[in-house]
């Protein structure tokens, strides 16, 4: 790069006052260190394959619910995210239908619920902050915000 | 973080090196990842005006994502790129919701902690110290006011550490060789911006 010196001063100053007013919270730093101890080794990764926050041509202030699809080689996961902060849940179904355990993953607990025999499931409030992540059987889903 | 007995903790410089230890079990390994790029995932994340609630959102997304991709990453030597691009993809996806911060409540976080600074430790701060403070605290001001597309590009660009230009092109969808011209207008258009506001030179050369 054949840079301007005055250029390059105006850049460290600005990430000196990036660094001075914008800093990342520590407490951020912690929850990447602590994303590392929720990887899961022994499951299929299903990826987000659909999401309707990017898909659709969203009018700002939308407030439909969010619905996400996850997708293995052996099941599809679809999520609704209903509710927000303390009362935030999440409904969905797996396909093929299976009255299985579903463990919902958050930052601060797991919480399982039970597919019913057409595969639909749905959490209660109180999952904990986000973001989480689903898993089922040998199968776990990408996180997702929300 | 302790590493597990008989696995040696990577040390290097090496991007792709690290997140290959990361992936076979190496925690110390993922931390350096941490340490190296949280500062562009933070940046991206705050780049097109999110508000903090928001951006913490986006970054814990984008780390938490991570952690389970970490052995099926496709180029290792490119995860900033990877996270770059996962964080501004997950913000752009947070705009669409209508949640962006509104000006006034970025112009608080312009003055973070004023009010829990005791008048001991006001008197403690050289002049000196609190001159650079508050030309720092005016140059993030005028910053703010820079074009959509400028603040965006400048705000990643100056994370710590500074990301390549690899990884800024690759998050942002822009060729690699349009980033540096890019990057001389908009520091232009600042400099211009800050002669407007008379504020000139650093402190102690004007």
């Amino acid at each position: 790069m054949d840079d301007d010196p005055e250029d390059i001063e105006l850049e460290a100053e600005l990430r000196q006052a990036a660094e001075l007013l914008d800093p990342v919270p520590a407490r951020l730093l912690r929850d990447a260190a602590q994303a590392y101890t929720f990887r899961t080794i022994d499951a299929e990764l299903a990826e987000l394959t659909f999401d309707s926050l990017a898909a659709e041509e969203l009018v700002r202030g939308s407030d439909r619910p969010r619905l996400l699809t996850f997708q293995a080689s052996t099941r599809t996961i679809e999520v609704e995210v209903a509710g927000a902060g303390d009362d935030r849940r999440l409904i969905g179904t797996i396909s093929p239908a299976e009255p299985i355990p579903i463990d919902v993953r958050s930052r601060e607990r797991v919480t399982t619920v039970t597919a019913d025999e057409l595969g639909r499931f749905q959490t209660g409030a109180g999952l904990g902050a986000g973001p989480y992540s689903l898993r089922c059987g040998d199968v776990v889903t990408d996180w997702f915000s929300a | 973080m302790r590493v597990p007995s008989g696995k040696a903790a990577v040390r290097t410089d090496d991007t792709g090196a690290l997140v290959r230890a990361a992936a076979r079990g190496d925690s110390e390994a993922w931390e350096a990842l941490v340490g190296r790029f949280s500062g562009l995932v933070w940046s991206v994340a705050r780049a097109r005006g999110l508000g903090a609630a928001e951006a913490e959102d986006v970054f814990q997304t984008a780390w938490f994502r991570l952690a389970e991709h970490i052995g099926r990453i496709k180029d290792p030597e490119q995860v900033g790129a990877w996270l770059a691009t996962t964080a501004r993809n997950e913000s752009l996806k947070v705009l669409r919701t209508g949640q962006r911060a509104t000006p006034t409540s970025d112009m608080d976080m312009l003055t973070p902690g004023i009010d829990e600074e005791s008048p001991e430790q006001a008197v403690l701060e050289s002049e000196e110290a609190a001159l650079k403070r508050e030309r720092a605290r005016r140059l993030w001001q005028t910053f703010q006011e820079l074009p959509e597309r400028c603040r965006e590009l400048l705000r990643a660009l100056i994370a710590s550490p500074p990301p390549s230009y690899a990884e800024i092109a690759v998050a942002f969808d822009m060729p690699i060789g349009s980033i540096g011209p890019t990057r001389a207008r908009c520091l232009k258009q600042l400099r211009e911006l800050l002669a407007e506001r008379g504020i000139t030179g650093r402190p102690g050369h004007s």
